[in-house]
């Protein structure tokens, strides 16, 4: 028996309307009748949108393993001559359903959050109701590119969760930081999206269709739209086309350097989209395009490359900030990293694995850092506070479950996922497998020296702030998503017989799990080697390298704090390229911003001079004219009369003589 | 005998008349006297060749340019009068405005 299309159908719409009605609601009645209660629309709109994604997600749960993919057209959008129409259609499998799931209820405990991260002394901060408005448009944004059937939609989408980040980071307009980081985001996404565009043309050149199914199913099968074979340079440049648009949206190298600017947005927006959602858009869309991603075996090794790469580099550079938000930035560009990482070595599950856990807990700790933020009067930079464990009790508790399981804290969900990457990681390429192991050991380094730094040492706040824990509103969500960033992990590992990669197999049965050019050598080497150390030696070392780089941490900033001190004179050289960030946003603006900028002066130069001075010259006849024979009008009654009888005179001459 | 040539050149001659008196004098109102006697040289000339050609469509021709100039005498006067209010004076060289 297959799915019933007819309640996919209206449960997606529901998905998509409602939390887009909220928004609507939020944006049109907020100013001037609802104002403090806001957030009820958008809190009811994203709430029934995730009871619809649990309804879709037991439809599909409940279906037989070999009917869980639906492809639901809703209406005819776009329709052309050549034949190839556009509609607006669903696809509905486990990983829609999935991501569906993160993204609704990571989006109703944030919106629930910013009910009081978002007043000060009871009263709603200016602009309350734009940013529950925008939120709204967030969520029906996202949850379109998520249940989009063909790349059309995805695209729109895409755009789409762009334009709410953009409004997004720069919702203290009045900021110039904040502006500047909305348009840095904008158009770093747009060199990844200008990759993008390019890599749906040329799905449609070649395959003459943008609907998934068609498209897919002629990749996996190797064929083009004429039926002629398809070649391998044309399936690796639609992969890595469609990767440029990944690395600009989930910030993998070179394009990262958009996210931790991103920061200048309100805590919860880098919760929900700059951490949990949207730059997870990149793996989703990877993994949605498996049956192309894994029939490049050249695509698949950048992909596994820029991943493990973003992962170890960013890691790096959160050693040394000292801002909590864009500590926690780069953390989610490395995880980010993970993730990619795990798709580019076949393991897709894993990554969309690692993809729900590092939702739960990276939200955790992006609104745990809020909640600091909002005790400290706005200040986040951990060189100003420290010892806060006593004064907000409940947000400490929770950020370090958030950080235990961020570091891969044995039995946490972040232990589970990112062990399982690093796992297929070995398997396919050593190297990068090593760097996701000294990502692992850096990742706790760096998490638990923010830990120590803001919560342990002596009591100490910014000047003029007087801290108080948070209220019930902002405390629920942390204790929830606490819960999730503790028991997430289990829905991968044997005490649920793996239950979220069983739900996600038949998505990837015919993508990357068949095309793994590892995975026989791997399960061979399984086979033969059935030991306790191959099945938990892995997690044995990462493991062990979690709590020693907590040690570490704790012996670098709680028990010895001269020796971070000793660590930065020994090494300033080191010290300061970390600080820089290696001086990418340095190079870029030497090599690109102020280049371009150059060039602009330069037409601003030509406009000015030359454009306008040609209609400078083209002006000038009528106006010579003009002046030559303005003493024609006298202004004088009589004078045109005299005019007036001449020229009769002169008609009347040439006409009688 | 009379005859259409004398009659055309009396219809010329107050044409003329008030030509010159249209462009000599200052005075708006003369100007506009001057504007009727041409008019009324126009309409000697519409009853002389009404009367050349046996024709009343010249007469009839003549009756309406009379009530024309009546009508257009009413306009114009009434103007003259807002001209006057708004600087005191009946010199057309005061109204100048348009000068280029």
């Amino acid at each position: 028996m297959n799915m019933p299309l007819d309640t996919i159908k209206y449960l997606g719409i529901t998905i998509l309307l409602a939390p887009l009605a909220g928004a609507v609601l939020a944006g049109a009645l907020g100013p001037k009748i609802l104002r403090g209660r806001t957030h009820w629309a958008t809190i009811l709109g994203v709430a029934a949108a995730f009871v619809a994604s649990i309804m879709l997600f037991q439809t599909v749960r409940t279906a037989p393993v070999t009917a869980r993919s639906a492809q639901v057209p809703i209406y005819e959008w776009i329709s052309s001559a050549s034949g190839a129409d556009i509609a607006v259609e669903f696809l509905v499998d486990p990983l829609t359903s999935i991501m569906l799931l993160v993204v609704t209820g990571i989006a109703l405990l944030v919106v629930i959050y910013s009910r009081d991260y978002m007043r000060h002394h009871d009263h709603p901060e200016p602009g309350y109701e734009r940013f529950f408005a925008y939120l709204g448009l967030f969520v029906f944004s996202m949850c379109a590119l998520v249940l989009g059937g063909n790349f059309i939609l995805l695209y729109l989408g895409w755009e789409a969760v762009g334009l709410c980040s953009y409004l997004l980071i720069g919702f203290y307009y009045g900021k110039p930081a904040a502006s500047a980081a909305a348009k840095k985001a904008f158009l770093v996404n747009r060199v990844g999206d200008f990759g993008f565009g390019l890599g749906i043309f040329l799905i449609y050149v070649t395959f003459g269709s943008l609907e998934y199914g068609p498209v897919f199913d002629m990749a996996a099968r190797g064929i083009t739209a004429t039926g002629e074979a398809l070649s391998s340079e044309r399936i690796t440049a639609i992969a890595l086309l469609l990767f440029c648009g990944a690395c600009g949206k989930s910030a993998q190298l070179p394009l990262h350097v958009w996210l931790p600017d991103a920061m200048e947005g309100p805590s919860p927006v880098s919760a929900l989209i700059h951490a949990a959602t949207m730059v997870t858009a990149g793996i989703y869309m990877i993994a949605r395009c498996g049956a192309i991603f894994a029939v490049s075996p050249v695509a698949m090794n950048v992909v596994a490359a820029v991943g493990a790469l973003t992962a170890l580099f960013a890691a790096t550079i959160a050693l040394v900030q000292t801002d909590m938000k864009r500590i926690l930035a780069y953390s989610t560009i490395s995880q980010l990293g993970y993730m990619v990482l795990g798709a580019g070595v076949y393991a897709a599950d894993s990554a969309v694995f690692h993809l729900f856990t590092h939702a739960f807990f990276k939200a955790l700790l992006f609104l745990g850092a809020g909640s600091v933020m909002h005790a400290m009067g706005g200040i986040i930079d951990v060189r100003h506070f420290s010892g806060l464990r006593r004064l907000l009790p409940a947000t400490f508790l929770t950020f370090v479950i958030g950080s235990l399981a961020l570091a891969g804290f044995p039995m946490l969900s972040g232990f589970f996922s990112k062990d399982e990457i690093i796992h297929h990681a070995l398997a396919a390429h050593p190297i990068l497998g090593g760097m996701g192991l000294l990502t692992a050991l850096l990742t706790a380094f760096y998490t638990f020296r923010m830990v120590f730094l803001a919560f342990f040492g002596p009591q100490r706040v910014p000047e003029g702030v007087h801290p108080h824990e948070s209220g019930s509103w902002m405390l629920v969500p942390l204790f929830i998503l606490s819960i999730g960033a503790i028991g997430a992990g289990y829905f991968g590992t044997g005490v649920t017989h793996k239950a979220f990669h069983h739900f996600l197999e038949p998505v990837f049965a015919n993508t990357f799990a068949s095309r793994n050019p590892h995975h026989a050598a791997s399960h061979a080497a399984e086979a033969a080697h059935a030991s306790f150390w191959a099945d938990y030696g892995l997690m044995l070392i990462s493991g062990t390298l979690a709590i020693l780089g907590i040690l570490a941490a704790y012996l670098i900033y709680v028990a010895q704090p001269w020796l971070a001190g000793l660590a930065k004179a020994t090494w300033p050289a080191a010290h300061r390229v970390l600080w820089k960030k290696y001086y990418v946003d340095e190079a870029y603006q030497a090599g690109i911003v102020d280049p371009l900028r150059q060039s602009g002066r330069v037409c601003v130069g030509l406009d000015d001079y030359f454009i306008d001075g040609l209609v400078w010259i083209v002006t000038a006849v009528p106006r010579g004219l003009g002046y030559a024979l303005r003493f024609v009008q006298s202004g004088l009654l009589q004078g045109y009369a005299l005019s007036m009888v001449a020229g009769l005179a002169v008609i009347l001459l040439w006409v009688f003589w | 005998m009379i005859g259409v040539s004398e009659h055309i050149l009396l219809g010329a001659v107050l044409f003329g008349l008030g030509l010159i008196g249209f462009l000599s004098r200052r005075n708006l109102i003369v100007i506009f006297l001057s504007t009727e006697v041409m008019f009324q040289g126009v309409v000697i000339n519409a009853v002389a060749f009404a009367r050349y050609h046996r024709h009343l469509d010249g007469q009839a021709f003549a009756l309406f340019l009379l009530v024309i100039a009546a009508v257009e005498a009413g306009l114009a006067l009434g103007m003259v009068m807002l001209l006057y209010r708004q600087k005191q004076t009946l010199d057309a060289e005061d109204w100048s405005s348009m000068r280029g």
